[in-house]
């Protein structure tokens, strides 16, 4: 491969990954084993410079399920049972996480593959793995994956709108077994002072 | 299946805001609670515009959902969300469904709970002949008067978990509508409905309550 091409290629991986404060308000559709479905809305405001992901899960009619905070800790705001779960926030940050923060740890390998499409792989530690994948449509798809390649998470985003995708499915593989389709209602930047201060534009066109 | 008892909850939500809404839509102007149960007794149907305000700490504005509400006395409650998300909440002779446009068209939710329908009935019977101070989930208080509120309070701990009180506004100038209904669950976080469009025993198709389309 050309190595000129390269700072390219990594920038393109960059895409899916918001590197200023952002607020996200999505209507997600979750599906479990078996067949069991429910619809919530999901507010998550995210600013990767400090690190802070401050999220809100809803009921369609309002009622606020589960609200916390992960910055240096995690702080679990409200949490109506089953989403004081253990372990649950925890879960749902490392979700947010890879749909919208650049992978962590060691860039290992970056190229294009024979349908055009620019990867990436990341080692995010020794155990994990995630590959970014970016589409000639621009749409793209993430992997996490264990050091023996069995997916753990699979990130899809599609209809892509201003660089934003107003539709992403995360599926789960492990012992959760989920998959989550997330259909956006609105994207906004908000100012780097508070993670919950105004925001400067809309691009939603409300 | 723990998701499925939070489905469960997020039902039971629905129906309660579903039945103070119905319930809240057939007050009349009032000064008394006798005043109320008059003019409950006059209401046979409601069918009227909603609007949704989610005011959220986390959000600089609100999410706003539009829709639709139809109520037919005894028991019969169409509750639609057009817009962001579709969503439709039928109940009708006990039966309670809830359907949701998602990725495979409008599907029935799934989690339903006998529970659930035994809880709205048992409101719906209540606060249909305006039986406020009678209720074993709130306390009710009035302030009469022109542009009247009627404030519920939750009597025990796992509703105040979710609900720290309703404000149910009535039209100051037409008796029998609402003008708004605020749920607060923690300062600064609260859902404000508004309704527009409201009549009164129009007539309404008994599907409208049976089938989705």
């Amino acid at each position: 491969m050309d190595q000129t091409v390269l700072p390219d290629i990594i920038k393109r991986c960059h895409q899916p990954f918001v590197d200023t404060p952002y607020r996200f308000i999505h209507a997600i559709e979750v599906t479990l084993p078996g067949g069991g479905s429910g619809t919530v809305v999901g507010v998550t405001v995210i600013d990767t410079a400090s690190e802070m992901i401050h999220s809100v899960i809803l009921t369609i009619e309002g009622f606020v399920l589960f609200d916390a905070q992960y910055g240096k800790e995690m702080r679990v705001n409200r949490a109506v049972p089953p989403f004081n779960a253990k372990d649950f926030a925890e879960h749902l940050m490392e979700d947010v996480r890879l749909i919208l923060v650049t992978p962590q740890g060691r860039l290992s390998r970056a190229g294009v593959l024979e349908d055009g499409s620019t990867i990436c792989r990341y080692h995010r530690d020794s155990k994990k793995i995630v590959d970014v994948i970016i589409h000639q449509d621009n749409s793209w798809e993430i992997g996490l994956y264990s050091n023996s390649y069995e997916t753990i998470r699979r990130v899809n985003a599609s209809s892509i709108k201003n660089s934003i995708p107003t539709l992403v499915k995360l599926t789960a593989f492990d012992a959760w077994d989920y998959s989550l389709l997330l259909s956006l209602i609105r994207a906004e930047p908000v100012s780097t002072e508070a993670i919950q201060l105004h925001p400067r534009e809309s691009l939603d066109g409300e | 299946m723990e998701f499925m008892t939070t489905v469960s909850r997020i039902k039971k939500g629905v129906f309660l805001i579903g039945v103070f809404l119905s319930c809240a839509v057939m007050l009349g102007w009032a000064d008394s609670w006798e005043d109320i149960r008059r003019e409950s007794a006059k209401i046979k149907s409601v069918s009227a515009h909603f609007s949704q305000e989610k005011h959220l700490q986390i959000l600089s504005r609100p999410i706003v959902s539009k829709g639709l509400f139809y109520f037919q006395t005894p028991d019969s409650v169409r509750w639609e969300y057009i817009s962001p998300i579709r969503s439709v909440l039928l109940m009708q002779k006990g039966n309670i469904r809830r359907y949701t446009v998602g990725s495979r068209g409008l599907v029935e939710d799934k989690g339903g709970s006998l529970e659930s329908m035994q809880i709205v009935l048992q409101e719906i019977s209540r606060w249909s002949t305006g039986q406020f101070t009678a209720n074993e989930n709130f306390s009710a208080s009035l302030k009469g008067g022109r542009g009247a509120q009627i404030i519920l309070t939750p009597k025990e701990n796992g509703l105040s978990s979710m609900i720290s009180r309703i404000v149910i506004t009535l039209s100051p100038d037409r008796p029998g509508v609402i003008k708004s209904v605020k749920i607060t669950e923690t300062e600064g976080n609260y859902t404000l409905f508004e309704f527009a469009d409201v009549q009164i025993n129009g007539k309404i198709s008994e599907s409208l309550f049976r089938e989705v389309g």
